[in-house]
């Protein structure tokens, strides 16, 4: 797949602080890239310097295999950009707004179009209603229709699902989703809410402090060997007393609240359960952990080795 | 850039903010009209009470070319300041509703984001001045009449037949759209160092009023300053007013006293414009957008 973002070097600073510090990844064509850090990580900065709204320090940006600083406007008219909470113009109506930025993107326009476009973020009911009437949700909405409205063959998102409701994640989860399988579209999505992005990345880029903590697949980054069980039974303390006079005593994590918690393979899962069957324990329930906050927090905790 | 353009017009015109503003001209005009209509007579005699000893004066002073004169001096601050409103919300207004960095991730580059804004922001400044035209000129000539324009400077009086007052009144009408243009070219360049409308908007006013101060006032050390100062030349509207004379002492009619003071304030206030618009382009593409 050919390289649709390839960032090398790239750094920051405002004043003292180094907001990005030799920041270097790329992303594929077709990449559903998650842009994962904590608050103040740097991630902002980034998506706003490949939007050339930041210069960079020094460092290199290329999208689409040309100079983002040569050739600006030829890649910004591919770009489809969402840049954290938009309020848009409040005193013009849904409709109107796209309808302005569609023009500003270059893109031939027809009510048709529009009106697809906010069919598909679930505003077309709402087309003729001025945005100073809007939830942050319906705002968030209407600015992923204008990010879409000229077709991009990149879309940038940036906290993509701040201010909506459950239903309103999920829509957008399953629209990026939509973005890379069936409109075959690089997507890069930045996020603190950690699970969102495990769930519709394919690549993964970790960064804190301004700096590169690691990047790869989703499945690579989710090491199976780190898989955490939470079980609970009838008699917690006898479980617990059981489980550590077997081999599993490597495994578990202390006892805290009545909580019994193993880090194991995932494929010990099944032992796990038999054990505790011939043990004659009653489990109410079992619950495997693999999700990347996990990682993510241990990663970013600063005393992370990446292992070899 | 014509797009752009065509948009920032858009804009503005959709903003309920820019029809306050004609409004609020429409109202100050009309109270003036009023207030001249009912005690126009007792102005005048105010306003001539040191000549009525020497002259006698006959004939509609209070007429529509007087009453405009007026409007214009006494609009030199409130202008300005509907002016401001709009240019100093230009940019900052965009920062302040989180869509400058939607614009300018879009594909233009940042000399015709400026150039377009400010095209704008002019298109709507001369607008408000045609509108200000029609009240102040127009509605008044109707109102009160034409006849000779009687007016009274520092040490002398002028006065100037009726058939050649008006192209003076296009000639002043000209130049005030150069110095409300040096206004709006002031709020905009103070725009992009905010990120709501009330900094620019409250900054563009305490310069322009305190320049006029210093303009005004004949105090050895500002006087060094004051051709420095654009508030300076932007009254120099009123030099159309001021005719040459014979050796009568009477006016010779098509004339200016001081042509060469109206071009040298003219290109003063072109290069404030150039400057303040130049400045902007400038600072903005070095700018980084945080907003």
């Amino acid at each position: 797949m050919p390289e649709i973002i390839k960032v090398n070097g790239l750094c920051k600073t405002f004043g003292k602080l180094q907001a990005v510090n030799n920041l270097s990844f790329s992303v594929n064509e077709g990449d559903v890239y998650g842009f994962l850090g904590q608050n103040g990580a740097g991630k902002s900065t980034t998506i706003r310097m490949l939007l050339t709204l930041i210069a960079p320090s020094s460092g290199t940006i290329e999208l689409f295999g040309k100079s983002l600083s040569s050739h600006r406007k030829e890649i910004l008219s591919q770009i489809g950009a969402m840049i954290e909470r938009p309020d848009l113009y409040k005193y013009l109506s849904a409709y109107d707004n796209l309808k302005l930025f569609a023009k500003l993107s270059g893109c031939k326009i027809t009510n048709q179009l529009l009106m697809n476009q906010l069919e598909m973020v679930g505003l077309a009911d709402r087309a003729k209603d001025k945005v100073k009437g809007f939830s942050q949700g319906m705002k968030q909405r209407l600015g992923i229709a204008i990010a879409l409205v000229h077709n991009p063959a990149l879309v940038i998102l940036d906290e993509p699902t701040n201010g909506l409701d459950p239903q309103g994640i999920a829509d957008i989860r399953n629209l990026i989703k939509s973005l890379s399988t069936e409109h075959k579209k690089t997507v890069v999505v930045s996020s603190h809410l950690l699970n969102e992005i495990e769930q519709v990345a394919s690549r993964i880029l970790i960064i804190d402090k301004g700096r590169k903590i690691i990047e790869g697949t989703t499945q690579e980054l989710l090491d199976p060997n780190q898989t955490v069980v939470d079980i609970e039974t009838n008699d917690a303390q006898k479980t617990y007393t059981l489980l550590s006079a077997l081999t599993w005593k490597n495994h578990l994590q202390p006892l805290i609240n009545d909580k019994i918690s193993l880090t194991l393979h995932k494929h010990q899962i099944p032992d796990l359960l038999r054990s505790l069957v011939k043990m004659n324990i009653d489990v109410y329930a079992l619950q495997q952990r693999h999700s990347l906050e996990d990682y993510f927090l241990k990663v970013t905790s600063g005393n992370y080795v990446q292992p070899v | 850039m014509y797009n752009l353009f065509k948009l920032e017009l858009y804009k503005i015109f959709k903003r309920p903010r820019t029809y306050l503003s004609f409004a609020a001209i429409t109202a100050l005009i009309v109270i003036i009209q009023i207030g001249l209509l009912k005690d126009g007579k007792e102005y005048i005699s105010f306003v001539l009470a040191d000549l009525g000893n020497s002259f006698e004066i006959n004939g509609n002073l209070c007429n529509g070319y007087f009453v405009c004169f007026c409007i214009l001096q006494l609009l030199l601050i409130h202008v300005p300041l509907l002016i401001a409103l709009i240019a100093a919300d230009m940019i900052s207004g965009e920062a302040n509703m989180g869509t400058l960095r939607l614009l300018l991730s879009k594909p233009i580059t940042r000399t015709e984001f400026v150039l377009a804004k400010f095209a704008a922001a002019s298109v709507y400044t001369l607008l408000l001045l045609i509108w200000v035209a029609i009240l102040a000129l127009f509605v008044s000539m109707a109102i009160f009449g034409t006849d000779d324009i009687f007016l009274v400077k520092n040490n002398y009086a002028v006065q100037i037949a009726k058939d050649d007052i008006f192209w003076r009144y296009i000639g002043a009408f000209f130049f005030a759209a150069l110095a409300m243009l040096t206004v709006a070219a002031l709020a905009f360049f103070l725009s992009q160092f905010a990120e709501n409308s009330i900094g620019p908007i409250v900054a563009t006013m305490s310069i322009i009023i305190v320049f006029t101060i210093f303009s005004t006032m004949s105090i050895p050390i500002f006087n060094k300053i004051k051709p420095y100062m654009f508030t300076t030349h932007m009254v120099a509207w009123k030099e159309f007013f001021d005719v040459k004379v014979n050796a009568d002492n009477e006016s010779i009619v098509g004339t200016i006293q001081r042509p060469d003071k109206i071009i040298n304030s003219a290109l003063i206030l072109i290069a404030h414009i150039v400057g303040f618009v130049g400045i902007s382009v400038y600072s903005l593409k070095k700018k980084d957008i945080l907003s």
